[in-house]
């Protein structure tokens, strides 16, 4: 199941979403992110839902695909849900138990939530997923290089992001393998009370961390002998080119936001 | 030329000399396999010369010029080095973006980065993977992404630390063909770390280590011949020299000779 998580993957394509530039998808996700919020009825978050899995299909994505790869991430979306479900009151009472009552704009509000959530989750994925790290590191230290006089080391927070995206599969490989191997030695993962399942990690993370610092040591030797120095001297393998269609991306983005705002209730 | 002069190295918490007065001069266009167990100091060595340890006692001269912090960065260009673990050693989400990450490093102009991308790749047979991601490749052809990543920057010594020891019997047999075609195609000096002794059939000098020391240095052949000195060195003999010592009173036999024993 973890080896199958997208999260900080990069899946090669030849979609629309492919070629934008990096930076217009970054804008673009951060535009999103704002707009997420401009969204306060059924309409608004039909459209918003509507919006992403168009932006899905055009990545070549399937949503199927997609599914699978964020089931883990169920598990917050589940706890937002169940959060405002039983903490927002409003509205009538739909159930009225001795230990909690569920009203109804904590549904209604657990689900626009939700939904927000959910959708921010499935953007900055598809951006992950159409983006090199590479690529995600030029654009960022491209984006922010007026920060560079506020003496910000831009190109070297860009790299660690990078690095750390490009991690993410690998630490989750190694994490099943060592869920496997303790499984195989008699641990239970999935038994028992909550304590005991989390004092059932801990030979899970000892040696996950122990492996992750190893390997934190060994990319940064060899990162070094391949002659990384931080920025200076540095040329990029990947010409980054702002095109018609970057342009035309942001547009759009921004005339869905306005859209957006225009429809609020 | 390399040469190893008198070179001891200890590492902090260590009660023994990592390297204890090594001695060793590497040939240009040579492939040397240094051969030892798990800790006999075989790793150190290639370490020390790619300037990642430092401190240490006695000379390391390349080429003439003896290694210092000044020179070290100017030296390390002609050098290359592909570790044990290819997946620890990738920054690119995909080949040729990782391939190209020493010339980014390096300054070198696109256009020419290209070329040499494209060359590095089809000189390990890895060209139609440019785009795939590294992390699902398998053993093998990780680690001959890993190698193009090293023979992009046209190094003139090529070293390799343990790099085919987690690979299955293809994925080593992949590696080591490349090998191979690259030493052929541009005399490029290989340090070959290993401790595996079968592996060190192709390469043209070998050097034993055992507990930072050197026991036994010459020809391949040479090698062979020093059983003892391999047994000593706490290696495990591979099954035709244990089956050469069998049947013959201890001594080396080749391939050859132990077929028409047989």
């Amino acid at each position: 199941m973890l080896s199958k998580m997208l999260l900080g993957r990069y899946i090669p394509g030849s979609s629309v979403i492919h070629h934008l530039d990096p930076r217009a998808k970054i804008v673009c996700v951060v535009l999103f992110m704002i707009i997420v919020f401009f969204a306060n009825h059924w309409t608004g978050y039909l459209l918003l839902i509507l919006f992403v899995v168009s932006i899905t299909k055009m990545a070549g994505l399937s949503l199927i695909f997609l599914f699978n790869g964020l089931k883990l991430i169920l598990i917050l979306l589940v706890f937002t849900f169940m959060m405002h479900l039983f903490f927002t009151k409003g509205g009538i009472v739909l159930i009225d138990a001795t230990l909690f009552t569920i009203e109804s704009a904590g549904v209604v509000q657990g689900v626009y939530i939700t939904i927000r959530l959910a959708m921010l989750i499935l953007i900055t994925t598809v951006l992950t997923l159409t983006t090199s790290s590479v690529s995600l590191t030029d654009a960022i230290e491209r984006l922010c290089r007026p920060l560079k006089t506020l003496r910000l080391p831009v190109h070297e927070i860009a790299m660690m992001m990078s690095i750390s995206l490009r991690f993410i599969p690998t630490l989750m490989d190694e994490t099943e393998k060592i869920i496997k191997a303790q499984s195989a030695r008699g641990s239970t993962f999935m038994t028992g009370s909550l304590k005991s399942r989390m004092n059932a990690l801990t030979p899970v993370f000892i040696p996950l961390f122990i492996s992750a610092f190893k390997r934190a040591e060994e990319l940064a030797v060899a990162m070094e002998v391949r002659g990384y120095q931080g920025e200076a001297g540095r040329t990029s393998y990947r010409v980054l080119d702002w095109q018609y269609k970057d342009t035309l991306a942001i547009i759009t983005v921004i005339i869905f936001g306005v859209f957006l705002f225009m429809i609020r209730q | 030329m390399i040469e190893f002069k008198n070179l001891t190295f200890k590492y902090r918490a260590a009660d023994e000399n990592a390297l204890d007065h090594i001695s060793l001069s590497l040939k240009q266009g040579q492939w040397t396999s240094v051969i030892g167990h798990n800790g006999s100091g075989k790793s150190t060595l290639v370490k020390i010369l790619m300037g990642v340890l430092t401190s240490y006692e006695g000379e390391i001269v390349v080429g003439g010029e003896t290694l210092t912090e000044e020179n070290l960065l100017s030296l390390r260009k002609n050098f290359a080095i592909v570790f044990q673990n290819p997946d620890n050693q990738f920054v690119g989400s995909t080949v040729e973006d990782d391939v190209a990450f020493g010339l980014e490093n390096n300054g070198v102009e696109r256009e020419e980065m290209v070329e040499r991308v494209e060359a590095a790749l089809d000189t390990v047979n890895m060209l139609d993977f440019r785009t795939h991601e590294p992390s699902r490749l398998s053993g093998g052809q990780k680690q001959r992404v890993a190698i193009a990543g090293a023979l992009v920057m046209n190094p003139d010594v090529l070293i390799l630390d343990e790099a085919t020891s987690m690979l299955d019997p293809k994925g080593k047999r992949e590696v080591l063909e490349s090998l191979k075609r690259i030493h052929g195609m541009k005399e490029t000096t290989i340090i070959y770390i290993t401790h595996d002794l079968a592996e060190i059939d192709i390469s043209d000098y070998a050097v034993v280590m055992k507990d930072g020391q050197v026991i036994s240095q010459g020809d391949v052949e040479d090698i062979y011949k020093d059983i003892d000195a391999l047994e000593s060195s706490r290696l495990v003999l591979p099954f035709t020299m244990a089956m050469s010592k069998a049947l013959s009173d201890g001594s080396y036999m080749s391939y050859d000779e132990l077929v028409a024993r047989l």
